[in-house]
C-alpha cells in the first residue's frame, strides 16, 4: 500500500536561510497554501525536516489533483429550511 | 505639546522600537501551539517511515535530543540564553524570526 506527504506551506521562508527556501523550491511550494504530494520517502522526510516550522504535513493515502482538492473546497449546492415562518408566526418571533 | 507633531521619543530620536521585554499570554499560547504543530509533524514523519521499516539519522537525532512541548519547562519554552543579558536570559520573542525557528535546548546550567 502505497502513501504520500501532503505538503501545504503555511508560512513563508521570506528573510530565512536560503537553505529552507532553496528546499521549498525543490518541494514545489511557490506560494503559501499550495498542497504538493510526495511519496513516503526517507529524502522528502529529510526535506520536510528542514523546513518542519513552515509547513503542515499529512499522511494520505492517495495524491489529489488540483481539479479534486478544488471540489473538497466547495460548499454544498443549495440551502436547507431551518424554520417554516409559519410556524415563527405562531410562536411569536418577529 | 500635544497633538500628532508632538515630540516623542521615536520622532526625535529616529529609530526607537518598543517591543516589550516580557510575552503576554496569548502569545505564550500560540508559542505553544506552534511547538505542539513541529511535535505533530515529527510523528507524522515517524509513523509513516515506520511502517516502511524506515527512518533518517536527522529525525532520530531529533526524538533522541529535542524536548516535545510537553516535556520542555517554562523556562526554555520561553525565554533563550544570551550571554549578554543580566542573568543570562532573554524572553523568546526577542529571537530574531521567532515564530519560524526551533529554539528548544539551551546551555547546561543556565
Amino acid at each position: 500500500m502505497p502513501s504520500y506527504f501532503r505538503i501545504t506551506l503555511l508560512r513563508s521562508a521570506i528573510g530565512l536561510p536560503s537553505k529552507s527556501t532553496g528546499v521549498l523550491k525543490a518541494l514545489g511550494l511557490r506560494k503559501r497554501m499550495t498542497t504538493v504530494y510526495f511519496p513516503v520517502s526517507q529524502d522528502v522526510a529529510g526535506q520536510i525536516m528542514r523546513v518542519k516550522e513552515l509547513v503542515d504535513v499529512a499522511e494520505v493515502e492517495k495524491p489529489l489533483s488540483k481539479e479534486e482538492m478544488r471540489e473538497q473546497r466547495r460548499p454544498e449546492k443549495g440551502f436547507y429550511v431551518e424554520r417554516r415562518a409559519r410556524t415563527r408566526l405562531e410562536q411569536g418571533i418577529f | 505639546m500635544f497633538g500628532a507633531f508632538r515630540l516623542t521619543q521615536p520622532l526625535s530620536g529616529g529609530l526607537l522600537w518598543k517591543i516589550p521585554w516580557r510575552l503576554s499570554r496569548h502569545q505564550k499560547a500560540r508559542h505553544r501551539e506552534r511547538l505542539q504543530r513541529v511535535d505533530n509533524i515529527i510523528s507524522t514523519l515517524d509513523n509513516a517511515l515506520a511502517k516502511k521499516g524506515l527512518s533518517t539519522k536527522q529525525l532520530e537525532r531529533w526524538k533522541n535530543e529535542m524536548p516535545t512541548e510537553q516535556e520542555m519547562l517554562p523556562k526554555d519554552k520561553y525565554t533563550v540564553f544570551d550571554r549578554k543579558v543580566k542573568r543570562y536570559r532573554k524572553a523568546i520573542h526577542k529571537l530574531p524570526k521567532w515564530t519560524r525557528v526551533s529554539q528548544r535546548l539551551n546551555p547546561p546550567g543556565f
